[in-house]
């Protein structure tokens, strides 16, 4: 958290402006600005339906995937501006990583769930290069010294949290520079979510890491700034131990303070 | 009164009694204020109702089934002395001719004293049984009905007792489905076992010929070429399997593919059109096929044969395989469209979330978890192939003929079935009863597909719920 301060003038990793996103004619997302340095953890917070899912969908335009959804608005990854006709949406989504709510490994062994992205992107040349990868992978997701002996065993078999730790793997095999976390830890006993949080920790110094999370416990533990949402709007955002101490914005202290949500 | 009418007027007592019950409820109610009634007015009527119907239809019911052995009995014995003594078939014809005297059917010429008499006695015996059966029947209604008019009381648990009907009316239902299952089975067994008793069972499912030889003359001292015809099941199972494999192969690519366009591609109106569209195809009659065979694709396939320097047969297994595959399409394109919609979207999200594209997607992660679930449709569709008659009657060529190529005619089981049970034959004869022996087989083949299909698709049912 120490260098945030000097990040921020420097070093922005990801730069919104004026993002909407609207479903048909609803606007889900009212216009957002927001900038994330690098190596930085960001937590979204805010009630159910607020647009935080659907605004950190944007960053790697899962969106696309929608029918009837549009994103207007410019967002700039690493200096990129990822709508560019030039710019190829599979290489975005191979910098920009994405863990999902819902555990959900492919239906193949854990060995194919991380070697799936490396050997679409070509990562790798020979399967010694492959192994180090899966090896490696499981390795900075916790998960190596669980399953090492159970590499070829299908990674639906793992319990919900080791599912979890997988899908992180497999996010981080492809080496992306960003990691979008999408309520990882709700579908998880508070055990396997305190792994995911210390594994969070490990993981901001590698890589940049945004997430969505309804457990404002969880987001004041692991993120080192936190953004409010309400009503598809940023209503506040700021280093995560003065939004929760000494919030600027009368909703924002209504939420954390639980007057509703 | 016939027993058409007695089960109208039943039904007719069954409407007041449920009117009369409720009213009485009610009543009951507020004869008794303060105590709470157990059931529903409604489930007292429907527990009047039922009292009333129930055991006089089951009179019914037993007394259609057995007067009539009673009065053939009665009316036996009292022929005269000469007549008592026939043995069963005569017996049979004499009271087929009495039976039809007593109800005027037919004109029955030179009707001998003693029949007319026996015909007389037939009737009186069974006016008086529909007397005492409208008797016996009222009885019990209006018994049933005023007992459980007086039965209704606060503690009375009419609902149970009306579920409890509901019940057994159900599990009735559900027996009847099964057994009819059980009763076919059976049937084809009976003749089967008729069957083996001319023919080895090892000739039949290892002969490599099919020459059933319309003769019934004699049967051969066991031996294959002898006046009775060679029943060599081979032949007709290779064409079988020859048709539906060409058939799986046409379908299966198509079919994949309408379903995965359809699923993951197409827009969701073009989808909710285009979908009901494609199970039309499943809804032509198989006799159109085998016109469209017959006069399109045949001649289709031998030109363009000729254009590949290939022989072709109009009428060959490639023909009758091409039309099945258009046929069991929409079987394969419907079902797996079903099965990889299911497939939860978070598996796509994390697929295309690492950067992979749609056809990545699909190829890698959607269909390999689907996978156990089209195996299921396409073994469905190979069973619907398998037993399919009217296309291969028309285009197959009708040749029973042990082939491995696809451009010579051939038969299948079930075009043979067809062609042994149509014409003159003595049904007593192998060649007719071979028939039921093909049924069997084919009925046997078709449950071990179908069981197997229902398993995997069950197996992959539970992985996502």
């Amino acid at each position: 958290m120490s260098n945030v301060a000097q990040d921020n003038a420097t070093n922005l990793k990801i730069i919104a402006r004026d993002v909407k996103v609207f479903y048909g004619q609803a606007e889900a997302v009212k216009g957002i600005s927001m900038d994330i340095a690098q190596n930085e953890v960001v937590a979204f917070i805010g009630p159910s339906g607020c647009g935080k899912s659907t605004f950190l969908r944007c960053f790697n335009r899962m969106n696309d995937t929608i029918e009837h959804c549009r994103v207007t608005g410019l967002i700039e990854m690493a200096g990129l501006n990822i709508h560019d006709p030039a710019l190829d949406v599979v290489q975005l989504r191979a910098q920009v990583g994405m863990v999902f709510q819902k555990p959900n490994p492919f239906p193949k062994s854990i060995y194919e769930n991380i070697a799936y992205g490396p050997k679409l992107h070509g990562l790798a040349e020979r399967k010694a290069d492959l192994d180090d990868i899966v090896e490696s992978s499981l390795r900075r997701a916790g998960l190596w010294n669980e399953v090492k002996d159970r590499l070829d065993q299908p990674g639906t078999g793992l319990s919900g949290g080791q599912q979890q730790r997988l899908c992180i793997a497999r996010t981080i095999a492809v080496s992306p520079e960003v990691i979008l976390m999408d309520e990882p830890c709700s579908a998880l006993d508070p055990i396997a979510t305190s792994i995911i949080e210390e594994l969070i920790d490990e993981l901001k110094q590698n890589f940049t890491i945004v997430m969505v999370t309804h457990n404002m416990q969880q987001a004041a533990r692991v993120s080192d700034k936190t953004a409010f949402f309400h009503l598809g709007e940023l209503v506040e955002m700021g280093p995560t131990n003065e939004l929760f101490t000494n919030p600027q914005n009368k909703r924002t202290e209504d939420y954390i303070t639980g007057r509703y949500g | 009164m016939s027993n058409i009418s007695l089960i109208v007027l039943l039904l007719a007592l069954m409407a007041i009694a449920y009117q009369v019950g409720m009213v009485r409820s009610r009543k009951v109610a507020t004869i008794n204020p303060g105590v709470r009634m157990h059931s529903r007015p409604q489930h007292y009527g429907m527990m009047v109702g039922l009292w009333a119907v129930l055991p006089a239809f089951f009179v019914l019911l037993i007394w259609a089934w057995f007067a009539p052995g009673v009065i053939n009995t009665m009316v036996q014995a009292s022929l005269p002395a000469e007549f008592t003594t026939l043995d069963g078939n005569e017996m049979r014809i004499v009271m087929r001719r009495i039976s039809n005297l007593a109800a005027n059917f037919g004109i029955v010429a030179d009707a001998a004293d003693w029949e007319l008499v026996a015909a007389e006695y037939m009737k009186q015996l069974q006016h008086s049984s529909t007397m005492l059966l409208t008797a016996l029947m009222a009885t019990l209604a209006s018994a049933g009905l005023v007992i459980s008019f007086y039965k209704i009381q606060p503690q009375l648990r009419a609902r149970h007792q009306v579920e409890r009907v509901v019940k057994v009316l159900l599990v009735l239902c559900s027996t009847v489905a099964v057994l009819t299952t059980v009763g076919i089975v059976l049937s084809m067994v009976g003749e089967t076992m008729k069957f083996f008793s001319f023919i080895k069972p090892s000739d039949f499912f290892f002969g490599t010929t099919w020459n059933p030889r319309f003769s019934t003359t004699g049967v051969g001292e066991g031996s294959l070429t002898g006046s009775q015809g060679s029943f060599g099941l081979l032949p007709l199972l290779s064409g079988t399997m020859l048709v539906a494999f060409i058939a799986l192969v046409v379908a299966i690519p198509l079919g994949l593919m309408v379903a995965i366009y359809l699923s993951e591609y197409a827009p969701a109106k073009f989808r909710a059109t285009a979908k009901p569209i494609i199970e039309v195809l499943a809804g032509i009659p198989t006799i159109v096929y085998g016109f469209f065979a017959l006069v399109t694709v045949g001649p289709f396939l031998t030109d363009l044969g000729a254009m590949l320097g290939l022989t072709i047969r109009a009428t060959s297994a490639l023909t009758a395989g091409v039309v099945m595959g258009i046929m069991i399409v929409p079987f394969i394109s419907s079902l797996t469209d079903d099965i990889i919609t299911q497939v939860p979207k978070t598996m796509r999200d994390g697929s295309l979330g690492l950067g992979a594209t749609k056809s990545e997607t699909i190829l890698k992660v959607v269909l390999p978890a689907a996978l156990p679930g089209i195996v299921g449709a396409v073994l469905l569709a190979a069973s619907r192939a398998i037993g399919e008659t009217m296309i291969v009657v028309l285009a197959a060529g009708n040749s029973p003929a042990l082939t491995a190529n696809p451009f010579e005619a051939v038969s299948t089981v079930t075009v043979t079935i067809v062609n042994q049970l149509t014409g003159d034959n003595d049904f007593a004869s192998p060649q007719s009863l071979v028939a039921f022996a093909l049924g069997l087989t084919l009925f046997v083949i078709t449950l071990l597909l179908n069981v197997m299909a229902l398993v995997i698709v069950r197996k992959y049912r539970e992985q996502y719920e």
